[in-house]
């Protein structure tokens, strides 16, 4: 068996989105089962598949070194808070 | 609209059951199917063959008027009738305990199916026409799926030989699906259907020969015909099993469509 990540998306503007996984023994059977599990209620226009196998990953490690970097956090606070302490004090 | 004949009834009632029968017998896999996305899909390929029984039995039970359907009057007619009266064909009938017989059975069936559907593609009873449109959607998938789990099971020897000997078992009786019932040339020459349904089993013959090969069809013995009056030893059992929770209260409002009646 192999296992494959499902992906279905509504006609208009949504976006393809996670809807789960399920093991299929090859790649026919996998849309066949796919179409009867997650699109038996119309959840979906459309369905993309990706056997799990051919996922890139970039694991914990891979991703880490960027999670400690708050001065990418752009929202401009800090900026208008100096300011605003900057006009105050003149 | 004119209103059926009694032929045409048979024709339609003996297709009916053969689709109810086959969507009750594969829904008895839910929870032990071989493994968990099969246990779904082969419980939604019953939903939809149970589906199909619904919309032949609301023609039969309105006299091909196509008036909304009446949930009452379709239960009646699935469940209600003497094991005398239904008009299935005994491959529906017969309980298949294992696998590949369910799965065979699955195949056989679906291939007359889909041909059976192009009888009435252009009926000129209005609903049937419809239905069958309805149907020829769902059943290209149904066969893909039956011919998917085949493919992955062939490269097995241990798997090839269980289907083998399950497509052995169940010639015989997946050829009864082309017993017509009496008087099924009424629905012809009245333009229900375009042809009587056995007219479909040289086609439905090649393609068992090209999808199992090695079984040597030609030796089948015909089953013997007998216009679906000969219920098969397991439909008691099989209507008992049907009829057990209905029965516990025939009265019980079953859903909101009907409550809305």
């Amino acid at each position: 068996m192999r296992t494959y990540e499902i992906f279905l998306k509504r006609d208009g503007q949504e976006e393809y989105r996670h809807a789960g996984s399920i093991d299929a023994p090859d790649d026919e059977l996998a849309l066949l089962l796919a179409r009867e599990n997650y699109l038996r209620r119309a959840e979906g226009d459309l369905l993309w598949m990706v056997d799990r196998a051919h996922l890139l990953i970039g694991d914990r490690d891979f991703v880490a070194p960027n999670s400690d970097k708050p001065h990418r956090d752009n929202d401009g606070l800090l900026v208008a808070a100096h300011r605003k302490s900057q006009r105050e004090s003149t | 609209m004119n209103p059926i004949t009694p032929g045409t009834a048979e024709f339609l009632l003996a297709f009916a059951d053969d689709e109810h029968l086959m969507g009750q017998q594969h829904t008895e896999w839910i929870g032990i199917a071989p493994f968990l996305e099969e246990d779904m899909a082969f419980a939604s390929i019953a939903q939809d063959e149970l589906s199909h029984a619904a919309l032949l039995y609301a023609i039969v039970a309105d006299d091909g008027q196509g008036g909304p359907p009446d949930d009452r009057a379709i239960d009646k007619l699935a469940f209600d009738r003497t094991a005398n009266d239904y008009r299935s064909a005994q491959i529906v009938e017969v309980a298949c305990t294992g696998w590949a017989h369910a799965l065979v059975r699955h195949w056989l069936y679906d291939t007359a199916e889909e041909l059976r559907w192009t009888l009435v593609e252009d009926s000129d009873l209005e609903p049937l026409k419809d239905a069958a449109a309805h149907a020829a959607r769902e059943e290209r998938f149904h066969i893909r799926h039956a011919d998917g789990l085949i493919d992955v099971l062939l490269r097995t020897p241990d798997s090839a030989d269980r289907l083998a000997d399950a497509v052995r078992d169940l010639l015989p009786l997946a050829m009864s699906l082309f017993d017509p019932v009496a008087e099924e040339a009424e629905a012809v020459e009245a333009g229900v259907a375009s042809a009587p349904f056995d007219t479909m089993l040289p086609e439905w013959t090649d393609r068992v020969r090209t999808r199992f090969p090695d079984i040597d069809i030609g030796s089948v013995s015909a089953p013997e015909l007998t216009g679906r009056t000969q219920r098969h030893g397991d439909f008691p059992a099989l209507l008992a099993r049907m009829n057990k929770v209905r029965g516990i209260d025939p009265t019980a409002i079953w859903s909101d469509a009907t409550v809305r009646q």
